[in-house]
């Protein structure tokens, strides 16, 4: 009784084993030249590979990018005040408000990033860059879209226009106003049996 | 397409013996000769930038079948007019150049010419005939000026008398009118008002030198437009006719009339004048205007443009008018003109009217006291616009006095075949 279930296991197991396909072939990718070692670091870095000076260089460059940015928000905020374009004028001083607070916090950062470099805290380094960086990042978009700000030349269609049609038959004169008087050249009546 | 009114509406009432009525040119009767441009574009010399000036001469030949307005005996004539004119205006040829400042003068000079041999006709066969006029209208839409005047002078064959013995002297009419206005429209120009003053002088020739006179007329108009454009309104004139020669046969008066109505358009097509309301001659001496009937003033004008190539217009009026044979005389009238344009070419224009006059007053001569005529006129013109500034057309005209003094009754036809430019 157990061989035969033993041998019905087999069966099964055998008819579904080779029932099926030919196993695929792996697709044609290129072998790392370190495949053979087979240990491919797939994890996500927690860690900058800069330095701490690198870090602080790089900081420095975010700044003085998002001082451009700001300056150069402001520079098209003035315009749309020169061009009276108030519609432009909003869209960009609201840009600029949100590239300003995004610049006191990189400066923030930078406090503290160097602060950090100070005290050789290697985490709160990493952290002062990584929020520097994204901060830079967001500015940088802040400044596109304040490039981007569509003002009256483009929502304004232009000033009201009424197209009047008047029907023909009305009379272009003011029909409304008194009659101009008009010289009288009548022949007057006979007056006398002989004139 | 828009030239067909303007061609027929755009011919003259001068020295033709027709009447103008309402606001627009409504001539009633044969309209002569054209004594001004048409109002045609593309028609005119330019003589600067803002000035154009028009010019034209028309010429009409036809047959007058009774030259002295006879009773009986009536005595017709072959007759011939020569019309050329002149006038200037700042325009271009495509319209005006301002709407603050718009001018015109224009002069035309009339030759008349019977042809028949008849003694009685050759004395009076040749007549000349000038007139003239400029005008001046400048302002804003809240206040304007304007000012005036217009000079016409006719020369025509004396009536016959009793019978058919033909007055004495040329039948002669010198008339000068000179007005000035202010028009205010304050805020939107749905009030507006009038004031004008104007001032004819009337110099007749030996026949009627009695009746020499000049006449003041202030007038008040308010109106108000409860539409863009219709209104109703009031109208106040009050007038100072004084004679020359104010003796016996002649009185001074104080014309008054106040009057209420509307006028303007009723629907796009057809536009009314109705007006009612108190007058009064107030002459000096020889009885003036009295009763209900004699002091009521109304007029009805109706016009109907039926296509934008035709018009017609019918009114009736009943008022009184200053007379040169009497004080006055009641008049009750009524009108009809149709004007239709065929083809960008050919012009139409028919009217009639009917009056009934009812001389009251001090009367010149004792026997036409009680006098009452009723007076038929009816003309007619085809005229074919060979270029718009170029016609060539006929026309009709008629004029019919049934009188209760014999003497007055004629009946008067005119035929002409007409040729001229208007450029």
């Amino acid at each position: 009784m157990v061989k035969t279930k033993l041998l019905l296991a087999s069966m099964f197991i055998g008819s579904t084993v080779f029932a099926q396909g030919p196993a695929p072939s792996s697709p044609a990718a290129p072998a790392p030249e370190n495949a053979t070692n087979s240990a491919v670091d797939l994890s996500v870095k927690q860690r900058p590979t800069l330095t701490p000076a690198e870090m602080v260089t790089q900081s420095k460059e975010y700044l003085q990018g998002m001082a451009q940015v700001v300056k150069r928000i402001q520079t098209l905020q003035e315009e749309a005040k020169r061009q009276k374009d108030i519609i432009r004028l909003n869209c960009v001083t609201d840009k600029l408000v949100q590239a300003r607070v995004n610049e006191q916090i990189a400066e923030q950062s930078m406090s503290a990033l160097q602060e950090n470099v100070a005290k050789n805290d290697v985490g709160g380094q990493t952290h002062e860059f990584t929020r520097l960086t994204i901060v830079n990042q967001k500015v940088t978009v802040v400044g596109a879209e304040a490039e981007n700000c569509i003002g009256e030349d483009l929502s304004f269609v232009g000033a009201t226009r009424v197209d009047v049609e008047v029907d023909q038959n009305i009379p272009q004169y003011d029909p409304t106003q008194p009659g101009s008087p008009f010289i009288d050249v009548t022949r007057p009546p006979e007056a006398s049996p002989v004139q | 397409m828009k030239r067909g009114l303007g061609l027929c509406v755009g011919l003259g009432l001068l020295l033709a013996g027709s009447v103008a009525f309402a606001q627009e040119d409504v001539n009633i009767g044969y309209s002569g000769l054209p004594y001004k441009s048409s109002g045609e574009s593309n028609t005119g010399i330019q003589l600067n930038e803002g000035t154009l000036l028009h010019a034209g001469v028309g010429v009409e030949a036809g047959y007058d079948t009774n030259v002295f307005y006879a009773n009986t005996d009536a005595k017709g004539s072959g007759i011939i007019r020569v019309l050329p004119y002149a006038e200037i205006t700042n325009a271009t040829r495509n319209g005006p150049v301002s709407r603050t400042l718009v001018f015109d003068v224009r002069g035309g000079f009339q030759y008349r010419h019977y042809t028949s041999n008849d003694v009685e006709v050759q004395k009076y066969s040749d007549a000349w005939n000038p007139s003239g006029g400029a005008s001046l209208s400048f302002g804003g839409g809240q206040i304007g000026f304007g000012i005036a005047d217009a000079f016409a002078r006719i020369e025509d064959a004396p009536y016959a008398g009793q019978g058919g013995i033909v007055g004495a002297s040329v039948l002669e009419r010198n008339n000068n009118q000179a007005s000035a206005e202010v028009r205010w429209a304050p805020g939107g120009g749905r009030l507006t008002a009038t004031l004008r003053y104007t001032n004819m002088v009337d110099f007749y020739g030996q026949s009627y030198d009695y009746a020499n006179a000049v006449t003041n007329y202030l007038m008040v108009d308010a109106a108000w437009k409860w539409l863009p454009k219709t209104a109703v309104f009031l109208n106040a004139q009050q007038g100072y006719v004084y004679y020359f020669n104010n003796t016996a046969n002649k009185s001074n008066s104080f014309p008054l009339s106040v009057t209420v109505g509307l006028r303007g358009l009723l629907t796009e097509k057809t536009s009314a004048t109705v007006a009612v309301g108190y007058t009064n001659g107030f002459y000096q001496t020889g009885g003036t205007t009295n009763g209900f009937l004699g002091n009521t003033y109304a007029n009805l004008a109706l016009t109907v443009r039926l296509t934008q190539l035709s018009r017609f217009v019918v009114g009736a009026r009943h008022d009184f008018i200053n007379s040169v044979i009497s004080n006055f005389a009641y008049q009750d009238a009524a009108y009809v003109s149709y004007i239709q344009q065929i083809a960008g070419r050919l012009g139409v224009d028919l009217s009639a009217r009917y009056a009934h006059l009812d001389y009251q007053g001090q009367v010149v001569d004792p026997v036409q006291v009680g006098r009452v005529d009723n007076f038929v006129q009816v003309g007619g013109i085809v005229d074919y616009f060979l270029r718009n500034w170029a016609y060539c057309g006929v026309g009709y005209s008629l004029m019919a006095n049934s009188s209760n003094v014999s003497i007055a009754t004629y009946v008067k036809q005119q035929v002409f075949a007409r040729l001229g430019v208007t450029y």
